[in-house]
């Protein structure tokens, strides 16, 4: 099943990107890729806690993916064609549908809300909701009056004319229709209604990955859109990576932890990670005797062992050692 | 919280603390996104703890408990992600992208972003010309006739918007699409209606936005910061207040020949004058003058004849010393290809900021790529340093002992040096306002030329000496006067460095 429909992973600058939430869960649950969720989660769009789309790819999870036949590489900037004038018509006409049938549903409820007038239109609501406005002018006039003040006329249409109101969108947004009355078109719909920001392009007519979209690295490559792994350390990075891969165990950037990944012996979602790693690019390589003391010490300072996982290219095997603290005295 | 707190507990705290033992630090995720509000519920969303983790799965990968657990945070991670981005057609803003000049056109500006983002530009209007192309032309060549201005916001101003779902955003089309004549924007598309997977696409890696750059951009933005471009990316971007960067332009312009002279005259005159100044150095007999001296400071002082500040040009790895001439322009070419450059000017949110007219930025962060970018050398961090202004010390951490004394730091100086200094408050000779940091100031433009070794600050090493020596210096030392902040992004995870250069030279401790 996952070689007949595989992963589409979306490529612009180098970067891999996954934006179908699918895509997301299949990564995680069958492939057990996790990549870091790099995007504005659009509710809570003031903390960095918890991130959403899109999920961005390390390299070597790519290279995995796509070596494994399980994803396909897609340049995306060249997938986003440009509409062609009826299929623009037609998405304009879509969309203009949907809001039709919005303020429909919307018109509908407030007609039922009308029907209904012991709750809306008792007295006691009315003489609150009059009150509620009245006390809603009186706060919108001193910030009306201040700003237009602070607008000289000329500048209406440089960034001075946008108003220095924080925290009173309200007053804003009651006035904004009649500012925009110079730099704005008139607006055919009256009443506010929703608009959705589109996440994915999948949902365009005009997107198409088909003739843009790369199976191997070599021909991505060759197209300019991926160039990774090109140095011995990379080549190390993506064959330590994939060793552990292939043991089962789920991978995180470790650079907090002074290493390449974190180990996750399952989800990280739920368990901790035991060890660090850290690629070594060959048998040859140097070791400096303070790189061991320093990855011993973070590493049980963390409650994790250090693993460095030395790659050697001839053999295509990686040799595990860890590091731990003896705890003699 | 304080309820918490009252409640008398059933167990005994020490299991608590085990658990926290047992964890492997913040760092270590541990997210818990089913303690995420469900979309929609909660008015206020509130960012819930990290939750717990288990040691590692049971064998058999996890048993019954373990894998019920999971799931549910996978569906509610999926959950979170699948809200999409809606707003009220009363509150959207609506742009039009021009892939050719790397920005958004503004159509319709709503809300509070604006207010800190986006700059006025000179264009031609669109309407001009041949139908839309006439828009890539810059104004600028035609300098006498007034062009309207416009909003317009750079890339990662129109990500980040795109990203939160605050801005519609049309691709400009080429094509001869008569669409942007089009009035009414709101009933047929001035464009390509982008995705945020299109912004992504279309606007990371233009004008030296790189995805390490946006991802500092909109972690910090999401934090409440304000930012700005550090290099004004075009001449009518707004530069922050009290800014030395311009003082560094004119080294990296190419010479004309008439600089070349002029800097090799000084260079000459500057080499002459430092040989005088070397003989007068070199009075050996001068420090043995012991009845001048009264205190111990000042014998330290003089018998400091190898200058240590940060005036004095850092000596350059494998140049050999003949070859100094060459080096000396050499030098400011190799650090103009090092990616440690200070790209945002960064405000406190509580700073007050006028878009139009930029304070002095609270901080300067530099982002780089931690997959390609080794640490930083002393020469790339020296060179930091030099364009930053000197920053005034933090106000001291009060103590719970002493009376607090009421003397805010930036308060002009009512006591005289004669009386005892009051104990809680450091006055550091480092921080008198503004003749000293003119001078420093001035000091850092002669310091360009080549061989321009000014004398150690001879005014501020005495100043230093004069008053009784401020309680504790090593909040000083800790901050040192100027501040860097570094970014190191590897692949979506951000660590955040502060560098400071040290102070050493005006604290000392004999």
């Amino acid at each position: 099943m996952s070689t007949s429909n595989p992963i589409l992973l979306r490529v612009s600058n180098k970067k891999a990107y996954v934006w179908d939430i699918d895509d997301v869960a299949k990564l995680r649950v069958c492939h057990h890729i996790c990549g870091v969720l790099a995007g504005t989660l659009p509710h809570l769009s003031q903390q960095n806690v918890f991130l959403g789309v899109p999920l961005l790819l390390m390299p070597e999870e790519v290279v995995l993916l796509v070596e494994k036949g399980l994803a396909l590489l897609v340049d995306d900037k060249n997938a986003h064609h440009d509409p062609s004038a009826p299929a623009l018509r037609k998405w304009d006409s879509d969309r203009l549908r949907v809001v039709e049938r919005q303020l429909a549903l919307a018109e509908e409820h407030e007609a039922k809300e009308a029907l209904n007038p012991d709750r809306a239109m008792s007295e006691k609501a009315i003489l609150k909701r009059k009150e509620r406005e009245e006390k809603r002018a009186r706060s919108v006039q001193p910030n009306t009056a201040e700003t237009s003040q602070e607008i000289p006329e000329e500048s209406l249409f440089a960034n001075d004319s946008v108003p220095n109101l924080e925290g009173h969108s309200e007053s804003l947004r009651a006035e904004s229709p009649h500012r925009s009355s110079v730099t704005v078109p008139p607006q055919t719909f009256t009443s506010p209604y929703t608009i959705q920001v589109p996440g994915a392009s999948s949902t365009f007519e005009w997107y198409d990955q088909s003739t843009h979209s790369f199976t191997t690295l070599a021909a991505a490559r060759e197209a300019g859109i991926w160039d990774y792994p090109a140095t011995p350390a990379e080549y190390a990075r993506c064959g330590v990576f994939r060793d552990l891969w292939e043991q089962g165990y789920f991978m995180g950037g470790g650079i907090k932890f002074g290493g390449e990944y974190l180990v996750y012996p399952g989800d990280p979602l739920r368990y901790h990670s035991h060890f660090v790693a850290s690629a070594i690019e060959s048998p040859e390589a140097a070791l400096r005797p303070l790189e061991i003391v320093a990855h011993g010490r973070l590493g049980t300072g963390t409650k994790k062992a250090h693993l460095l996982c030395e790659w050697d290219e001839d053999k295509e095997s990686v040799t595990y050692y860890s590091i731990e603290w003896a705890g003699f005295g | 919280m304080d309820d918490a707190l009252e409640v008398p507990r059933p167990q005994l705290p020490t299991a608590d603390v085990q658990e926290e033992d047992q964890s492997s630090g913040d760092e270590d995720g541990g997210l818990d996104w089913t303690k995420l509000p469900k979309l929609g519920t909660a008015a206020r969303p509130v960012i819930p703890k990290r939750g717990e983790k288990d040691f590692e799965p049971a064998a058999g990968g996890g048993s019954g408990l373990q894998l019920h657990v999971l799931d549910r945070s996978r569906e509610a991670m999926l959950e979170a992600l699948r809200a999409g981005r809606s707003i009220s057609s009363k509150s959207i803003s609506y742009g039009l992208w021009y892939p050719a000049i790397d920005r958004v056109h503004v159509i319709t500006a709503r809300g509070i972003h604006f207010s800190t983002m986006g700059h006025s530009a000179t264009r031609a209007p669109p309407s001009e010309g041949m139908g839309g192309e006439a828009v890539d032309a810059q104004s600028n060549s035609i300098p006498g006739s007034k062009l309207p201005k416009r909003l317009e916001l750079l890339p990662e101003e129109a990500l980040y918007l795109v990203e939160r779902g605050a801005l519609f955003c049309y691709k400009f089309l080429s094509n001869g699409l008569p669409l942007v004549d089009s009035p009414n924007f709101e009933m047929t598309s001035p464009g390509a209606p982008m995705s945020v997977q299109q912004a992504f696409a279309e606007m990371t890696g233009r004008d030296g936005m790189t995805l390490e750059r946006y991802q500092v951009y909109a972690y910090l933005k999401r934090l409440g910061f304000i930012l700005m471009r550090a290099e004004p990316p075009t001449a009518e971007y707004p530069v922050a207040a009290l800014t030395p960067l311009l003082s560094n332009r004119p080294l990296t312009q190419p010479q004309t020949f008439r600089g070349k002279l002029t800097t090799l005259f000084s260079r000459f005159a500057s080499n002459v004058l430092s040989v005088f100044r070397l003989s007068r150095r070199s009075d050996w007999w001068k420090h043995l003058q012991l009845s001048r001296y009264r205190t111990s400071a000042d014998i330290f002082q003089s018998l400091r004849f190898i200058p240590c500040t940060y005036s004095v040009p850092l000596p350059l790895p494998s140049v050999s010393e003949g070859k100094q001439a060459s080096s000396s322009k050499a030098l400011p070419f190799a650090l103009s290809a090092s990616p440690y450059k200070v790209f945002f000017h960064v405000y406190k949110p509580s700073t007050p900021f006028r878009k139009t007219a930029p304070p002095a930025p609270d901080f300067y962060v530099v982002v780089v790529n931690a997959r390609t970018t080794p640490m930083p050398s002393i020469q790339e961090l020296t060179a930091l340093f030099d364009i930053l202004p000197v920053m005034p010390l933090p106000p001291p951490r009060k103590r719970g002992v002493q009376p607090a004394v009421k003397n805010p730091p930036n308060s002009p100086p009512t006591d005289d040096p004669a009386t005892k200094a009051p104990p809680g408050i450091s006055r550091p000779s480092s921080t008198p306002g503004w003749p000293l940091s003119a001078l420093t100031f001035l000091r850092r433009l002669l310091f360009f030329l080549p061989f321009f070794c000014p004398t150690p600050p001879a005014q501020a090493d005495k100043l230093a000496s004069k008053p009784t020596r401020p309680p504790n210096p090593f909040l000083a030392l800790k901050t040192g006067k100027k501040t860097i902040v570094i970014a190191a992004v590897d692949s979506g995870s951000i660590s955040f460095f502060r560098f400071g250069q040290g102070v050493f030279e005006e604290w000392p401790m004999a």
